[in-house]
């Protein structure tokens, strides 16, 4: 009787498995217009004129449009304005597209752009986007689809900076009604929003009245969040996902080998900097931190520590075409341990000295990085220590300032002014380097004050110089964006920010 | 000399093994290593396992050796178990001890603050404290040390309101005995049977509380080796290199067995109820 | 007993508003807040904007103050909103909640139909060669980090479709079946090491049981030995078990914590770990409350069951 127990208990529970496994069998569907997207995170909020995080970025790619976008080739092009003028410096004018419709049926029109950058720049909203248009002084309506900016300063990446999420054009009775847009979402957008199931999946469908003919090309998207990169990749291989935004470089690499995905890659928008503070001593001194620039191996990084997967760069993402100098072209581009002891001597550090390296094993934290230079600054005497701590305390260490260096990935833009001005004026918003040279200073704000496209490319590429000698930090790498799609996915294209834009394109054959 | 009861137990002798070896390990890692546990290869990342490459677990993803970086880790497992163990163990027998002996109102504010350390999930408890705290390597012997007081205050508590009613107790008393008397010669004594048996379990569960600790990214950082962040770097390529997760874990899985079977076999020794039923 | 019961009921209320004081207060020592978390590396704020977020974020205001505020909230059912979402915290927490129950009970259910047969038949053939194998099997059982084991499931599954849980959650009464396949693997991860507990428990209580002078009482008078087995023993072992489970439900809620996280199962050990992460105040308070709570009166009602069972300790509290 006791040994039929036991086997009543082990049928009972290999039954079950059994009866599970043949069951779901029936759950396969197989709708082809719908596209599955992996995700390894959640998107906080929905609200375009508040969140900060890329993974709600990534969702309003679909939900909202702007009023222009960055093409594949991350050139600016018309979106919600079909043609701008600019007859002075202070001045753009644009004009918008006719019978475009919100996701509640009232038209897209001049006052809805008006009260979107409005409530962008008012302090109550507390904008990230804010900052990159605040030289707007007045925003006019001068007849039902056409809208006057007048700056207060010269601003030249304005266009560049209406491309991002931050200011996408949202419907004021909605706003008012709801408070803010966090949990709804009513724009103009290739997709509408239709069930948001918390941590879990986003299922969006396909807008009607979209004014891009023939598009979006899949009824359905559905965002799955699933936080293990790895599982990402597993679920492209088994056909439970369609398309996955993997930046994983041990993964991506092993997706590479596989025969059975496509892996897309494209140099990224984001920069990977590792930091000086500025202000605290021995990296006041600029031959220490130019010792170190010359130490600091750009394609031994990329390659222990992201498997290849990116770019060298210096000061403008490398991506950014128009602009970026290659950093082997630029002062201090090329390793020399000699003349790195020598500047360490100079400086009155013959046999090194140690120090800390701020960074985190998770998000942005750069651990893997801070690995790799640790053991490269070896070959110049120094050590250095690695103060791994935990992402939020990351984050206040750098509010603080309180760091000797640091690992960082800086969102950087194809515009120059937008990414530079902010990290590395003097009084710049996120110039937590504490870097202040008045040189670097002058050159930003003729860049931003310049309209003339050949003066401004020669004073960024004598900002490009300056800062590689000066070297407040040291611009390493753009990491790729990465996706790894089943083969049956047609037109999907990635655009170097990372946005998803162009899911409007892809379709899954099934 | 007769030999020693325990010895006499198959089962503790097995944990006592076991426990050794990893002892030697750890003490030979001092000296010896196969492979510098951090240096890097651009080379060999993620290899398999191999003879001739002298990676015999194989490499992880910065191409460091595996065995060298669990054998370097076996130490640091040991001396956060131990001490984190000693810790909770003195506060909590000591804080049991006088709430059992004295009783009344001390008795209940010693209990309401074991309680409520008590009311929170022993991992919860433990990544709380160090978020804290912040990462660091004797911040996790705080950590699970404070975990373990409640425990170790209610056996010590209840091993002691049971023995004082004891017949010879009350006799010394009359006879005039202190309190601290009593306690150091009569009380303490005896409860150590439990107590041990609780040791040798907390010390097991410190290593897998630490583990999970630095699984989550809350214990040891990386590039120390422990082999709870092995196994957290571990995740994102084991599906094509299994090798990284298979090892760290098994090093885990031995040295906890060891002490539990360690435990198991003292309890076998001092609780004479279970020596033989038929 | 209703005195002790009610005498344990009122002891709680202390002990619950210990718990909120300590989280409170101590998750605002956690260096770094849900204000920064927000801003990140990437975002400027002018002095107006950052009046009006430190407003938003609750950091105008002294600890104390909002510590007044939140325990005024509370006790009229408002949980308060998230920081980070800005979404009402209550709701959150109650959507997460089946998926850690299902996760936990199915965990139960495994370690049970596992551990007491094997127990019961461990104890029966007491220091046989099959006892021993039983046992260590059991204490290996116990020594399995559960992540390890997870992670072992995972790259076992990987090949095959819907075993592991993809951001497809469907609650039971929906699917029931992908629901339980999906359950199946981070289920055993954490019932396998509590099988083990099962059934060490059960064969010891197995072992003093049949030790006792009834049982013996019924062997000499010539039952049949499985009956006596059946029906005595094993009723009375049953008890222990109840109660060890109890006194484990921080293993499987702790178990839940790390296996939520690597199979991606959107529970409450989930959520807590995000807001210790994102420093989102309001959501950790309410969720290591509820957990603290739940903890509490599991531990509460096993305590209950043993006392029951066991007079000496209801005795001891009468002093």
């Amino acid at each position: 009787m006791k040994r039929n127990i036991f086997v009543l208990a082990l049928v009972l529970v290999l039954a079950m498995t059994f009866v599970v496994a043949k069951g779901t069998k029936e759950e396969a569907k197989s709708v082809s217009s719908t596209l599955t997207v992996g995700v390894d995170q959640e998107a906080v909020g929905l609200d375009p004129h508040i969140v900060t995080a890329f993974s709600s970025m990534r969702r309003l790619d679909l939900l909202y449009n702007r009023l222009v976008r960055l093409d594949e080739n991350m050139k600016v092009v018309p979106d919600l304005a079909e043609s701008w003028e600019i007859p002075d410096n202070l001045t753009y004018i644009f004009h918008l597209r006719k019978g475009v419709k919100f996701h509640n049926g009232r038209e897209m029109v001049a006052s809805d752009v008006k009260y979107s950058l409005e409530r962008v720049l008012d302090p109550k909203t507390a904008s990230p986007g804010a900052s990159y248009i605040a030289p707007i002084e007045r925003i006019d309506i001068v007849d039902q689809y056409t809208v006057k900016l007048t700056l207060s300063s010269p601003l030249a990446s304005l266009l560049d900076a209406l491309t991002s999420n931050n200011i996408s054009i949202v419907p004021r009775e909605v706003v008012e009604k709801e408070g803010n847009l966090q949990r709804v979402a009513v724009g103009t957008g290739p997709y509408m929003l239709k069930e948001w199931v918390q941590d879990n999946s986003m299922t969006l469908e396909r807008n009607p009245d979209y004014f891009e003919e023939g598009y979006p090309v899949s009824d359905t998207i559905i965002f799955r969040v699933i936080p293990e990169q790895a599982s990402l990749y597993a679920g492209v291989r088994s056909g439970s996902i369609d398309v996955a935004t993997i930046n994983d470089g041990a993964v991506v690499r092993q997706a590479s080998a596989d025969k059975s995905v496509v892996v897309l890659n494209k140099p990224g928008m984001n920069v990977r900097v590792f930091a000086f503070n500025n202000k605290r001593a021995p990296f006041n001194d600029v031959r220490v931190r130019q010792a170190i620039a010359l130490t600091l191996d750009r394609s031994e990084i990329l390659t222990m520590a992201e498997y290849g997967m990116g770019s060298a760069t210096g000061p403008v993402p490398i991506s950014a075409s128009e602009w970026a100098i290659a950093p082997d072209k630029l002062p201090l581009g090329t390793v020399d341990h000699a003349r790195a002891k020598a500047l360490l001597a100079e400086a009155g550090y013959p046999n090194g000295f140690t120090f800390d390296i701020v960074c985190s094993a998770t998000y942005e934290g750069g651990l893997d990085v801070a690995q790799v230079v640790q053991n490269e600054l070896k070959a110049i005497g120094l050590t250095a220590n690695l103060d791994v701590v935990e992402w939020g305390n990351y984050i206040d260490r750098w509010v603080k300032r309180d760091f000797d260096t640091m690992i960082e990935l800086r969102g950087g833009s194809s515009e120059p002014d937008r990414f530079l001005y902010r990290s590395l004026h003097s009084t710049g918003g996120v110039n937590n380097f504490q870097f202040a040279d008045s040189e670097t200073d002058r050159l930003l704000e003729l860049g931003r004050e310049q309209t003339d496209p050949a003066q401004r490319k020669a004073t960024y590429d004598k900002l490009q110089e300056v800062l590689s000698e000066k070297a407040p930090l040291v611009f390493l790498y753009c990491p790729n964006e990465s996706h790894v799609i089943s083969s049956a996915v047609k037109g999907f294209v990635q655009v170097g920010n990372g946005s998803l834009f162009y899911l409007t394109r892809a379709s899954v054959e099934k | 000399m007769k030999k020693p009861r325990i010895l006499k137990n198959g089962i503790a002798v097995a944990g006592l093994i076991l426990i050794f070896l990893y002892v030697m390990i750890s003490i030979v890692s001092i000296f010896y290593l196969p492979f510098d546990p951090t240096a890097m290869d651009a080379k060999a990342i993620l290899q398999a396992p191999s003879l001739s490459s002298g990676h015999l677990f194989g490499t992880d993803e910065f191409g460091r050796d595996v065995l060298s970086r669990i054998m370097k880790g076996t130490s640091v497992s040991f001396i956060i178990s131990v001490s984190a163990t000693a810790f909770g163990a003195v506060v909590g027998i000591f804080m049991g001890v006088w709430a059992g002996y004295l009783g009344g109102r001390i008795d209940n504010i010693i209990m309401r603050i074991a309680d409520i350390l008590f009311s929170f999930p022993s991992l919860l408890l433990a990544i709380f404290i160090m978020a804290i705290l912040g990462e660091h390597t004797y911040n996790v012997v705080l950590a699970i040390g404070i975990v373990y007081i409640p425990q170790f205050a209610r056996i010590s508590r209840g091993s002691i309101i049971a023995l004082k009613s004891n017949e010879y107790i009350r006799a010394a008393k009359s006879n005039g005995a202190g309190r601290s008397y009593i306690l150091a010669h009569h009380l303490l004594p005896n409860i150590t049977a439990p107590l041990i048996v609780q040791i040798s379990l907390s010390l097991s569960t410190a290593i897998l509380l630490e583990s999970a600790l630095s699984f989550l990214g809350l214990g040891i950082q990386p590039p120390n080796p422990s082999w709870g962040n092995m196994l957290s770097s571990a995740r994102k390529v084991m599906l094509f290199a299994p090798w990284t997760a298979i090892y760290p874990g098994l090093a885990i899985v031995l040295l906890v067995l060891g002490f539990n079977l360690l435990g198991d076999g003292l309890r076998d020794i001092l609780d004479p109820r279970l020596r033989n039923v038929r | 007993m209703g005195k002790y019961i009610v005498k344990r009921l009122l002891s709680l209320i202390p002990v619950l508003i210990g718990v909120s004081l300590i989280v409170f207060f101590l998750v605002r020592l956690i260096p770094g807040t849900a204000l920064q978390m927000y801003m990140g590396t990437q975002v400027e704020a002018t002095p107006a904007q950052l009046e009006e977020l430190k407003r938003l974020f609750g950091e105008d205001r002294p600890i104390p103050v909002l510590y007044f505020e939140w325990m005024g909230n509370l006790l009229k059912g408002d949980f308060g909103h998230s920081l980070r979402t800005g979404r009402p915290v209550l709701p959150d927490i109650l959507s997460r909640l089946p998926i850690s129950l299902e996760l936990t009970i199915y965990s139960l259910l495994l370690a049970l139909i596992i551990g007491i047969p094997l127990g019961v038949l461990s104890s029966l053939r007491q220091n046989t060669t099959g006892d021993f194998i039983n046992r260590i099997i059991g204490l290996i059982g116990l020594s399995l980090p559960q992540f390890w084991l997870a992670a072992l499931l995972v790259i076992g599954f990987s090949h095959t479709q819907g075993w592991i849980p993809m951001g497809n959650y469907v609650p039971i009464t929906k699917a029931p079946l992908v629901n339980l396949k999906m359950f199946f693997l981070p289920s055993l991860a954490i019932g396998f090491g509590f099988a083990a507990v099962v059934m060490r428990y059960t064969r010891n209580s197995m072992l003093e049981v049949m030790q006792a002078d009834y049982v013996r009482t019924a062997k000499a008078k010539g039952l049949p030995y499985r009956k006596v087995i059946m029906i005595h023993a094993l009723k009375n072992a049953i008890l222990p078990v109840i109660t060890v489970t109890g006194f484990n439900a921080g293993y499987l809620l702790g178990g839940s914590i790390v296996i939520e996280e690597v199979f991606a199962l959107p529970g409450m050990g989930r959520l807590a770990l995000y807001a210790i992460n994102q420093r989102d105040y309001p959501v950790l308070q309410a969720i290591i409350l509820v957990i603290a709570t739940l903890f509490v009166l599991v531990n509460l009602v096993t305590d209950l069951l043993y006392a029951w069972a066991d007079p000496r300790i209801r005795l001891d509290e009468q002093r």
